[in-house]
C-alpha cells in the first residue's frame, strides 16, 4: 500500500485538474449554449478555479520531468490552496449578495444550486483536498508513471485539454471586454460586437 | 483588466508545461492574485446590508 501511495496521489491531482476543467467547461457550455453571461464576480471566480489548478498542472508537470521535490510539492499544494481560498471568498461575497429571502439570484440554477454556490463547494474541496495531501505529504510525493507510456500521455492530455479551456477562455474575455478596462456589472452581451 | 489577468494566467500555463525558471511562474502567479483582489476590490464598493 505504502508503494501504491505516491502514483495514487499522482492520479488524485490529476482527478483535480479534470475536475475543474469539467466545471470550467460548463460554465462555457452554459455561457455560449445558454446564454448565460458571467458577471464580473463569476469570471473572478472562474480566474481563482484556474489559478487554484495551476498549482496542481505544475505538480504533475515538475512530476513527469522527474524534477518534483518535497519541499517544491508543498509549495505548490499552497499554492492551490490559496487559489482556492480567494475564489472562496469572491464566491461567498457573491453568495451574500443573493441571499436575502425572495431574492432569485444570479443566472439559473444548477440541481437547486447557483453557479456561485456550487463554486464555492467546489473551491471548499480543494482546500480539505491540500489539506490531506499536505498530511501526507511527508509519506507520498506524487510519482509519475513511465515517460512515454499510455498513462503518461493521458495525464499530459489532461493538462493540454485544461490549458486549451484556459485559451478559450482567454479568447472569450476578449469578445465579451471589448475596448471597455473592466466587465459591467450585469453583462447584456459581447461589447467587442458592439452589444 | 479581465483581458491582462487571463492572458497571464495562459502564460503561466505555458511557462509550467515548458519547465520556465520557479521565479518567473511564481512572480507571475503572485502578481495575478494581487491583479485578481485589485479587480475584487474595485468592483466591490459598497458594504452589504446583512446582520446575523
Amino acid at each position: 500500500m505504502k508503494a501504491m501511495l505516491p502514483r495514487l496521489v499522482f492520479w488524485c491531482i490529476n482527478l483535480w485538474i479534470i475536475a475543474y476543467t469539467l466545471v470550467i467547461g460548463i460554465s462555457l457550455l452554459l455561457q455560449f449554449v445558454g446564454g448565460e453571461l458571467p458577471c464580473p464576480l463569476c469570471m473572478l471566480q472562474r480566474y481563482a478555479m484556474i489559478l487554484s489548478t495551476l498549482g496542481a498542472v505544475w505538480i504533475i508537470r515538475q512530476a513527469q520531468r522527474g524534477v518534483l521535490t518535497w519541499d517544491r510539492y508543498v509549495q505548490d499544494l499552497g499554492l492551490g490552496a490559496l487559489g482556492a481560498f480567494a475564489g472562496a471568498v469572491f464566491a461567498s461575497r457573491q453568495i451574500m449578495l443573493h441571499i436575502l429571502p425572495g431574492d432569485q439570484g444570479y443566472g439559473g440554477a444548477v440541481l437547486g444550486l447557483h453557479l456561485y454556490s456550487w463554486a464555492f463547494v467546489t473551491f471548499c474541496v480543494v482546500i480539505l483536498f491540500t489539506a490531506l495531501l499536505g498530511i501526507i505529504a511527508p509519506a507520498a510525493i506524487p510519482m509519475a508513471p513511465a515517460r512515454n507510456s499510455t498513462a503518461d500521455r493521458f495525464s499530459s492530455a489532461v493538462g493540454l485539454v485544461f490549458l486549451a479551456v484556459v485559451a478559450i477562455n482567454a479568447v472569450m474575455i476578449v469578445f465579451l471586454e471589448g475596448f471597455a478596462w473592466v466587465l459591467p456589472d450585469n453583462p447584456m452581451g459581447y461589447a467587442l460586437f458592439g452589444h | 483588466m479581465d483581458i491582462i489577468i487571463l492572458f497571464l494566467l495562459l502564460f503561466m500555463g505555458l511557462a509550467m508545461w515548458r519547465g520556465a525558471p520557479r521565479w518567473l511562474v511564481l512572480t507571475c502567479w503572485f502578481g495575478t492574485l494581487l491583479l485578481m483582489i485589485g479587480l475584487f476590490r474595485f468592483h466591490v464598493t459598497s458594504s452589504l446590508g446583512l446582520s446575523f
